[in-house]
C-alpha cells in the first residue's frame, strides 16, 4: 500500500527537520553564579513558601535562573527579579520537577543587573521542598516571611550560548568516550550506528508488514 | 563402544535435540516479533552507551547487590551505601554522587580525568572486592535477576568494575528484547484479527525510550518487565487456545519466577490468580480432573521457589521474607488506612470532595505519570523543556480518541471477553494499588517516593494493545497508514529522548 510509504517518508521527513533544527540551537551556557555552595541544606518545608535574595548580580543576557531548590515533586514555582523597587524579569516553571536543582526560565535581560534580588515562591501541602545553599551572616542571608534562613540559596543564570549543537558534535563526542570500560571516540560513532540500525529496522519491517 | 564413547555421543544427541527444540520454538514464533525483540535490544544496548556508568537509577545499589552476590555468595545484609572499596572508588572517581539528580553537573570531561580514573582503578583499592554485605535500597530485594548478573560480572572481573558494569548492562538490554518479544506474542493472541497491528504495538514497546533506558542500566526492572510481559502472554494465550497443563504451569514459573525478580511482581498477583482461578472453572466444564489437577500443581509451582527462598532465609537466621520484610511491613503498616486510600487515590487522580488534598498544585496524572512517561531519565533529573509536554498531549489526545473509536466499534467482542479483560484490569488496579501504598510508606518525607513511571512499564503489553487498538480504530483503509505514523513518532520520540540525555550529560 503506497499510503504506507508517503506516511513514513512524511513522518521521517518531520523527524529529520525537527532533528536539524535542534542541533542548530545552541545549549545554554553557565553565565555567572553566587557562588553559594549548595552542598548545605538552609531549610526544608511542606507546604508554601516565600523567598527573597538580595545582592544578586544578573548577567545581561540572562534567559533562566537555575535554583538550589530539591524536591520529590516540586510545586508550581514563580520566580521574580527586583531592582530598585521595580520587577526587571520574572518567570515560572509548572510542579511536578523533582532534582536538587530546579530550572526557571524568565524574560531575557537586555543588560547586566546590579544588586538585584531574586524572589521564588511556590505554595504546596505535604510535599518537602529543601532550600540548598551556604551559611552565612543573618544580614546577608535569604529571608522568608518567616524571618532569615541560615544562608543563601545557591542561584546560576544561564544565558543562550553561542556555539550550536552541530559546531560542538566532535567535543560532545571526544566527552561521551571518557569514564567508561572502552574509552574512545567510538562510543559515540557505536551510539549513532545503533541508533541508525534500530530505526532501519523498525521502518523495514513496517514496511513489510503493513503493505 | 567404550563409556567416554558412549557419553560423548548420548551428549551430542542431547544437543542435538536441544537444539532442534530451541529450531522448533523459534520457527513458531513470527519473524515480525524476532525482529521487535532485536530492535529492543539494540536500542537498549545503544541507551546502555548514551547514558554514563552509575547515572541509571540506583545502579550503584544493583550493581552492589550483584558484587555481594558473587564474591561472598551471600545475601545482602545492609541497607547502607558502604559498597566495596572498588565500586566506592570507581563512584568517586566518576564524580557519580555530584552528577546524580544535579543536572548542573556533568561526568568527567578531561582526558586528564580520565587518565586519573584509570589509574584509581588500576590501584589496589580499585580492584579490591571485598564484600561488605551492603547493597543500598536494593538490599530489600529478592535475589534472581541479581544471580544472573552475576555471569556478566564474573565474565568481566579481569576488566574491573567499568567492563563489568558494561557487561552487565548488555544482558539487562537483552531482557528489553525479550519483552517487545512477548509483547508482540501478546497482541497476536489478544488481537487475532489484524496482524498488522501486532507490528505497530511490538515496535512502539521496543523504541519506548523509558523501556530502552531502564533496560540499558543494570536494574532488575528490565527482568521484572519481561516475565510481566511473558506472564501476559501467557494468560492471553489461555484465555484463547484453554488452560492447558503446560500452559499453566508456564504462567505459575513465570510467576515465581517474577517474584524472586522483583517484589513489584506482587502487585500483578492477585489479577494473575483471579485468571488462572476463572481459567480453571472454565477448564472444569469439560474436565473436572483435570482443572484441579491443573490448578494445584500450578499453585504449587509458584509457592516451592518462595518457600525454598523462606527457608533459606530462616536457616540463616534472618526473618522469613529476609531484607525484604521491612520493606513489606513498611508499606503495609498503616497507622490511617483512611489517609492511606486517599492517598493512594489522589496518587493517579484528581481527589474527591472532602479528600485532604495530598499534592497541592500538583495535577499527579499530567505532571507525575504523564510527564515522567513521556520522558524522564537518568536519575530523573533529564527531562526535555516543558513545551515538549504540552505538544504530546496532542498526539496522546489522539491516540486516546483513535483507542476509544476502536473500542466502540469492536464493544461486542469486549462484551464477550469482559472476563478476560477484568483480569487484566485486575492485574493493572494491584500493581497501582503497590505502587502507591509503597509510596505513602515514605510520606510526606517524600510527596511520591515510589511513584516512577518507570514502575508500571511492567503494564507495557496493555499499552502496546491500546496502540495497537489506536491503529486499528483509525478504520480498515487508514490503519496501516496511520500505524506507520505511530512507528515514526516512537522513532523520532527515541532519538529525540537520546539526543536530550547526550545534551544532559555531555553538552
Amino acid at each position: 500500500m503506497g499510503s504506507v510509504r508517503v506516511a513514513l517518508v512524511a513522518g521521517l521527513a518531520v523527524t529529520a527537520a525537527g532533528v536539524g533544527i535542534v542541533l542548530t540551537r545552541a545549549p545554554p551556557l553557565l553565565a555567572r553564579s553566587n557562588e553559594a555552595n549548595p552542598e548545605r541544606e538552609l531549610a526544608s518545608t511542606p507546604g508554601s513558601a516565600d523567598v527573597c535574595q538580595a545582592n544578586e548580580v544578573l548577567p545581561a543576557g540572562t534567559s533562566a535562573l537555575r535554583l538550589g531548590l530539591e524536591a520529590d515533586l516540586g510545586p508550581k514555582l514563580i520566580v521574580e527579579v527586583l531592582s530598585g523597587g521595580r520587577m526587571v524579569t520574572d518567570g515560572e516553571r509548572g510542579a511536578g520537577w523533582g532534582a536538587a536543582t530546579v530550572t526557571v526560565h524568565v524574560k531575557p535581560l537586555p543588560r547586566t543587573v546590579s544588586d538585584a534580588t531574586v524572589c521564588f515562591s511556590f505554595t504546596g501541602e505535604d510535599e518537602s521542598v529543601t532550600a540548598l545553599g551556604e551559611h552565612t551572616p543573618t544580614n546577608v542571608a535569604a529571608t522568608s516571611r518567616v524571618g532569615a534562613l541560615p544562608g543563601r540559596v545557591r542561584v546560576e543564570y544561564l544565558q543562550t550560548g553561542r556555539s550550536s549543537w552541530w559546531s560542538l558534535a566532535s567535543s560532545v563526542a571526544q566527552r561521551m568516550g571518557l569514564g567508561r570500560a572502552w574509552a574512545g571516540v567510538w562510543i559515540a560513532l557505536l551510539v549513532a550506528a545503533l541508533a541508525a540500525a534500530t530505526g532501519a529496522l523498525a521502518l523495514w519491517l513496517t514496511v513489510c508488514e503493513l503493505t | 563402544m567404550s563409556l567416554a564413547q558412549r557419553g560423548r555421543l548420548e551428549l551430542s544427541d542431547e544437543r542435538a535435540s536441544r537444539s532442534r527444540l530451541v529450531a522448533f520454538i523459534l520457527g513458531r514464533v513470527p519473524l515480525a516479533a524476532l525482529v521487535c525483540a532485536l530492535v529492543a535490544a539494540l536500542n537498549a544496548i545503544g541507551w546502555s552507551f548514551t547514558t554514563p556508568p552509575f547515572q541509571v537509577t540506583d545502579e550503584p545499589a544493583h550493581f552492589a547487590y550483584v558484587e555481594q552476590l558473587a564474591n561472598s555468595g551471600r545475601l545482602p545484609s545492609s541497607g547502607s551505601e558502604e559498597f566495596s572499596p572498588d565500586e566506592q572508588l570507581a563512584l568517586r572517581a566518576l564524580r557519580s554522587e555530584q552528577v546524580a539528580r544535579q543536572p548542573e553537573n556533568q561526568p568527567i570531561a578531561t582526558a586528564g580525568e580520565q587518565r586519573a580514573l584509570e589509574r584509581d582503578l588500576a590501584s589496589p583499592a580499585g580492584s579490591s572486592r571485598r564484600a561488605t554485605g551492603a547493597a543500598g535500597v536494593a538490599a530489600s530485594q529478592p535475589p534472581l535477576y541479581y544471580a544472573l548478573e552475576t555471569i556478566p560480572y564474573e565474565l568481566g572481573s579481569a576488566g574491573g568494575v567499568l567492563v563489568q558494569l558494561q557487561l552487565m548492562r548488555l544482558l539487562s538490554a537483552l531482557m528489553a528484547g525479550a519483552t517487545a518479544l512477548f509483547t508482540f506474542l501478546f497482541l497476536r493472541e489478544t488481537l487475532p484479527a489484524i496482524p498488522w497491528a501486532w507490528t505497530v504495538g511490538g515496535l512502539s514497546v521496543a523504541l519506548a525510550p523509558l523501556l530502552a533506558s531502564t533496560s540499558g542500566g543494570v536494574n532488575p526492572d528490565a527482568m521484572l518487565f519481561a516475565v510481566s510481559a511473558a506472564a501476559f502472554y501467557c494468560l492471553a494465550r489461555a484465555f484463547r487456545r484453554g488452560l492447558t497443563p503446560r500452559l499453566a504451569a508456564a504462567c505459575c514459573v513465570l510467576t515465581a519466577i517474577g517474584l524472586l525478580t522483583k517484589l513489584t511482581f506482587l502487585g500483578l498477583v492477585p489479577g494473575i490468580l483471579l485468571a488462572l482461578a476463572v481459567l480453571a472453572v472454565r477448564e472444569a466444564r469439560s474436565s473436572r480432573r483435570v482443572a484441579v489437577r491443573t490448578l494445584v500443581i500450578g499453585l504449587a509451582m509458584v509457592a516451592s521457589p518462595l518457600c525454598l527462598y523462606v527457608l533459606v532465609n530462616l536457616i540463616s537466621g534472618r526473618s522469613g521474607l529476609g531484607p525484604a520484610s521491612a520493606a513489606v511491613e513498611s508499606a503495609t503498616h498503616s497507622s490511617s488506612p483512611g489517609a492511606e486510600i486517599s492517598y493512594v487515590w489522589q496518587l493517579y487522580l484528581p481527589p474527591l470532595p472532602g479528600m485532604h488534598r495530598d499534592f497541592a498544585d500538583v495535577s499527579s496524572a499530567r505532571d507525575l505519570w504523564f510527564n515522567g512517561l513521556v520522558g524522564q531519565y537518568g536519575w530523573e533529573d533529564t527531562f526535555f523543556p516543558g513545551w515538549v509536554y504540552d505538544l504530546a498531549l496532542i498526539p496522546a489526545g489522539v491516540l486516546a480518541a483513535l483507542v476509544l473509536r476502536a473500542l466502540l466499534v469492536g464493544r461486542a467482542a469486549l462484551r464477550r471477553r469482559a472476563v478476560e479483560l477484568c483480569t487484566y484490569a485486575v492485574m493493572a488496579l494491584g500493581l497501582l494499588v503497590l505502587i502507591g501504598v509503597s509510596s505513602y510508606s515514605t510520606f510526606p518525607a517524600q510527596a511520591a517516593g515510589f511513584a516512577e513511571p518507570r514502575y508500571v512499564l511492567p503494564l507495557l503489553p496493555l499499552m502496546a494493545a491500546a496502540i495497537a487498538l489506536a491503529a486499528r480504530g483509525a478504520g480498515r483503509r487508514l490503519g496501516p497508514p496511520v500505524g506507520a505514523l505511530i512507528v515514526v513518532l516512537f522513532v523520532a520520540y527515541d532519538v529525540f529522548s537520546q539526543l536530550q540525555v547526550v545534551a544532559r550529560y555531555y553538552g
